[in-house]
């Protein structure tokens, strides 16, 4: 008590820099914490047992295992049910899947169209981060790629909002067109695969433009120049050095925005039309309506989620085989 | 042609950079639209969309409600996704690996796969929709953002300075509460906000989540499915200018403790 009246006395920045000492000593000394500080760190053993505990048991309780339950849940013939139900064992709901074509049309028009907006969201984005990579200096860089940041600080459904007021009968590209006399009637841009594309990339973006970005700023100059100097033109140098050496960049990049494209909901709801519903809305269908069609969703929701991480495994495999290929 | 090719290339950054905020400026201008009609031309200008959202009890409430949820998930995200970050840069250990991909295993499902296992999950434990459903599965999701941040941070702290620690008498608890975690204050501080704004801005697990009151989010696309009205622009566009004010001062504050902590 009486140290710590003599700390305040002090002027200010003495009694801040001296100030926390106090506090830790006091509780170093401090018997409980000692017994407690004790018990933990007896053996580097038991640290390690009582650090791990925790985030194992977390891992799978909690991001495992609502995957699990999931999966479960999709093997029965009712859920949820009544306390003392009884519960089949059945692979029904997965062949209800391919029974019935309502079903798989959703279900190839989303993996279609999350595999042509990842690729133009990567058409779209390699020059924009390549420009930033490569042709800005390093001062500027971080600003340029602040800027493209704010808009994706934005929420998804508000930057769905705004595409539809971009792109709507009486939206300003309409307005635009109109304007100059290009059109009469305003084009229906909503509600059609064009104007989802349109809203998908505006969403993703970013996803991909970060792994490229960083990709890219990873690869020295000098390399370029090399090629330059053995006589390569600038398209060779692209083909064969920087587009070769940035494969890896690339691959992250479009796992990540297929893998979010797949799962849109909001978006699609809002910006597609009849003729292109996803199987988001399909899977999200079997939970509206009350009614034993949760076990039908959970299996449909496996369904794509397998789907998605083959076709993402198999690209990553292609790109490894051919990063592989360049280098031999 | 290394001259031709560099315009080439600012005109796609600055098309792209339009593409990223023409929608949402035009979006922001509809708001001050002195009429109910939603579209172009605007010819006169008004604020009553925006003193009609702020007297909106309904409205007020909800993004209240949606900050509390926030808030409460991400303090559950960046303490167990600090402590998830600890344990994976410590010691290393068997199934290292197969610990590391269970901590990304949120972030990378789809989605509404993500939503419909929480709501599935969450029946499970019999946690009923509303604002606790919401909470936990913004926390649960949250989590790899938090540790990979703060695993990145972590992997860049000299270990002298805990050997120091150690040898002035400091036990390994307090070596890491004097020593760990002031270095990775700058790491957390930036996932919180990430975390606050991916939680904020969140709608598919909302809404497979939610009771009877929805979040921001979840209460513009009911609004947008019964029909567009400039008020609609009013909330979102308070939610943008919040949304992106908050993006910026973290991005500013991560770079200056960045630079700081470097030298």
């Amino acid at each position: 008590m009486t140290y710590d009246a003599s700390v305040r006395k002090d002027s200010d920045g003495l009694s801040r820099a001296t100030g926390d000492r106090p506090f830790w000593g006091r509780l170093a000394g401090w018997g409980p914490y000692r017994a407690f500080a004790a018990l933990v760190t007896a053996s580097p053993r038991r640290q390690f047992v009582i650090l791990a505990t925790f985030p194992i048991l977390w891992l799978l309780t909690q991001h495992l295992g609502p995957m699990l339950q999931m999966l479960r849940v999709s093997l029965v013939d009712a859920y949820p049910v009544a306390q003392d139900a009884p519960q089949a064992f059945t692979f029904d709901n997965y062949l209800r899947f391919f029974g019935d074509r309502i079903f798989w049309m959703p279900f190839f028009r989303t993996l279609t169209f999350a595999a042509v907006f990842t690729f133009c969201t990567l058409i779209i984005t390699y020059p924009v981060a390549y420009f930033l990579a490569r042709h800005v200096s390093r001062r500027n860089q971080m600003l340029m790629l602040l800027l493209l940041l704010i808009p994706f600080w934005v929420g998804e459904i508000v930057r769905t909002y705004a595409i539809m007021i971009l792109l709507g009968n009486t939206g300003a590209v309409n307005l635009v067109l109109k304007w100059f006399g290009f059109i009469d009637r305003p084009i229906p841009f909503m509600y059609t695969s064009f104007s989802m594309g349109i809203g998908i990339v505006y969403l993703t973006a970013l996803y991909m433009l970060l792994p490229l970005y960083s990709a890219l700023e990873k690869l020295p100059k000098s390399y370029n120049e090399a090629a330059a100097d053995l006589g390569a033109g600038a398209w060779t140098r692209f083909r064969r050095v920087t587009l070769p050496l940035t494969l890896e960049g690339i691959s992250s990049g479009c796992t990540l925005v297929f893998l979010i494209s797949t799962g849109f909901y909001a978006t699609p709801v809002l910006l597609g039309g009849p003729s292109t519903t996803v199987f988001a809305e399909t899977i999200a269908g079997f939970f509206h309506v009350a009614g034993d069609e949760w076990p039908t969703g959970a299996a449909f929701a496996v369904i794509m989620f397998v789907a998605a991480l083959l076709i993402t495994g198999v690209f990553q495999r292609l790109m490894k085989a051919l990063r592989k290929g360049d280098t031999a | 042609m290394n001259r031709g090719n560099r315009i080439a290339l600012a005109c796609v950054y600055w098309a792209f950079v339009l593409y990223v905020f023409v929608p949402l400026i035009l979006m922001i201008l509809m708001g001050f639209k002195d009429s109910k009609f939603i579209g172009f031309p605007i010819r006169s200008w008004t604020l009553d969309w925006y003193t009609g959202v702020f007297s909106d009890a309904e409205v007020l409430y909800t993004f209240g409600y949606s900050v509390v949820i926030a808030v409460l998930s991400t303090l559950i995200s960046v303490i167990v996704g600090t402590w998830i970050a600890v344990l994976l840069e410590g010691r290393r250990f068997w199934g290292r690996a197969v610990t590391f991909g269970l901590m990304v295993l949120p972030a990378l499902v789809p989605g509404i796969i993500s939503a419909i296992a929480f709501r599935i999950y969450a029946r499970w434990l019999g946690i009923e929709p509303g604002m606790g459903a919401i909470v936990w599965a913004h926390a649960v999701h949250n989590v790899p953002f938090v540790s990979l941040v703060v695993m990145a941070r972590l992997s860049t702290l000299p270990k002298s300075q805990i050997e120091a620690a150690r040898d002035l008498g400091a036990d390994p608890l307090i070596a890491f509460l004097r020593i760990t975690l002031p270095y990775l204050v700058p790491a957390i501080l930036g996932a919180s906000v990430f975390c606050l704004l991916l939680s904020f801005d969140d709608f598919v697990r909302s809404f497979f989540l939610g009771g009877y009151e929805p979040t921001l989010p979840v209460l513009i696309f009911a609004m947008l499915r019964s029909g567009m009205s400039p008020e609609i622009n009013a909330i979102a566009t308070v939610a943008l200018v919040l949304t992106a004010a908050i993006g910026i001062w973290a991005e500013r504050f991560t770079r200056r403790t960045n630079k700081e902590s470097q030298i």
